[in-house]
C-alpha cells in the first residue's frame, strides 16, 4: 500500500537515491526506486541531532560556570552512573558509554515522533530489533571478555552440576527470549502509542488525542529507561564473578 | 447442584463437534481473526490490569509502612509495571502480525 512519505524521507529519496542504490548493489541486494525507508532517514536525523547537541555541549563545558545544558546532562550522567553501579556492580561505569548511548539514542528516537511531520524510528520493528541484537552481542561479548569463554559458558549449567541437563535448555531459551522481549517491548509501546493517538484523532479533536500524546511522551521516557536498565542487568549477570 | 450443571454443560459441548467440519481453505479461517483478536486482547488487557493493580496496591502499602524506602519501592514498582505491560503488548503484536 503506497502510503504518504514524510517529507524528510521524500527528501532523501529524491536526492540521495543513487547513493543508497550503490550501497545496495555493493551488498548484492536488489536496487529499488525509492530505497530510503522512513526508519532509516529518521534514524539519521536523530543521530545528526545527537551529534550536534553533544558538540554544542562539549564546546560549552565549564567547571566554574556550568550552564543549563551542562547541568541537565550532568543529571542524566549521574543517574546512569548510579544505576549502572547498582545493576552491574562496582565496575559498572566501565560500560557506561554503551548504556548512555543506548539511553540517549532510544530516548531521542522515541521523542522525535511527537513532532508533527516526523515518525519515531522505533515505531518500525527493524530499529528495536537492531538495538536488541546489538545488546545481545554486547553482553555475551562482555561476559566472555570478563570471565573467559569456558567459565562464561559454564554459567549456563547453573550452580549445581548434576542439574545441568535441565538448566542448560532453560538458560538457552531465556537467553534467546531476551532480545525478543527487548524488541517487542520497545516496538509495541511506540507503535501502540502512535496507533492510539491516531485512532482518537479520527474520533474527536484536541482533548483526547492530546491526553494520549502526553501519555506517549511519558511512555517514551519510561521505555528508553527500561531498555537501558535491561541492558545493564543483562551485562551485570553476564560479567558477574562468583566469589 | 452447580457441579452437576457444570458436567451437564460439558457433556452438551460434545454436540458442538460439527465445528470440526471445515469448509474451503484459508479464507474461512481469516474471517475469525477479527473476533479472536478482540477476545484475546481483552483477556490479555484484563489480566494485565489485575496484575498491575496487585503490584501497585502492595507497593503503595509498603511505601505507607516504610516511607524511607520509597525510592527503592518506586523503582521496583516501575520495573514490575513495565514488565507486566509488555506481556499484554505481546498479544497486541501478534494481532498486528496476524491481520490478513
Amino acid at each position: 500500500m503506497p502510503e504518504h512519505e514524510p517529507w524528510l524521507t521524500a527528501l532523501f529519496n529524491d536526492h540521495l537515491a543513487g547513493v543508497a542504490n550503490a550501497v545496495l548493489s555493493m551488498a548484492g541486494l536488489k536496487t529499488m526506486e525509492r530505497p530510503w525507508s522512513t526508519s532509516l532517514s529518521m534514524e539519521i536525523l536523530v543521530a545528526a541531532i545527537i551529534v550536534v547537541l553533544f558538540a554544542i555541549l562539549r564546546s560549552q563545558l565549564s567547571m566554574d560556570r556550568p550552564g543549563k545544558l551542562q547541568h541537565s546532562f550532568e543529571v542524566i550522567y549521574d543517574f546512569l552512573h548510579k544505576q549502572s553501579e547498582e545493576s552491574v556492580g562496582h565496575d559498572g561505569p566501565k560500560y557506561l558509554s554503551l548504556f548512555g548511548s543506548i539511553f540517549i539514542f532510544v530516548l531521542f528516537c522515541n521523542l522525535i515522533g511527537i513532532i508533527p511531520t516526523f515518525e519515531s524510528p522505533t515505531m518500525f520493528p527493524e530499529v528495536p530489533a537492531g538495538l536488541a541484537m546489538l545488546v545481545f552481542c554486547y553482553y555475551n561479548l562482555m561476559g566472555i571478555v570478563a570471565n573467559g569463554v569456558g567459565r562464561y559458558l559454564a554459567h549456563f549449567a547453573g550452580p549445581i552440576w548434576w542439574m545441568a541437563p535441565l538448566m542448560i535448555p532453560i538458560e538457552l531459551v531465556s537467553h534467546m527470549a531476551r532480545p525478543l522481549s527487548l524488541t517487542i517491548r520497545l516496538f509495541a509501546n511506540m507503535y501502540a502509542g502512535e496507533r492510539v493517538t491516531v485512532v482518537f484523532l479520527g474520533l474527536t479533536y484536541i482533548i483526547a488525542p492530546a491526553v494520549f500524546m502526553g501519555l506517549h511522551v511519558f511512555v517514551s521516557f519510561l521505555q528508553a529507561y527500561i531498555f537501558a536498565l535491561m541492558t545493564m542487568m543483562y551485562v551485570g549477570s553476564a560479567v558477574a564473578h562468583e566469589h | 447442584m452447580n457441579k452437576k450443571l457444570f458436567f451437564v454443560a460439558l457433556a452438551l459441548l460434545i454436540f458442538a463437534s460439527p465445528i470440526f467440519a471445515q469448509t474451503s481453505g484459508a479464507d474461512e479461517v481469516k474471517k475469525w481473526v477479527a473476533i479472536t483478536s478482540g477476545f484475546s486482547m481483552a483477556i490479555a488487557s484484563g489480566l494485565c490490569g489485575l496484575a498491575q493493580a496487585k503490584a501497585v496496591a502492595s507497593s503503595a502499602e509498603a511505601m505507607a509502612r516504610n516511607p524511607g524506602a520509597s525510592a527503592a519501592i518506586r523503582f521496583a514498582l516501575l520495573l514490575g509495571l513495565v514488565l507486566i505491560e509488555s506481556l499484554a503488548l505481546y498479544t497486541l503484536v501478534i494481532i498486528f502480525a496476524k491481520l490478513p
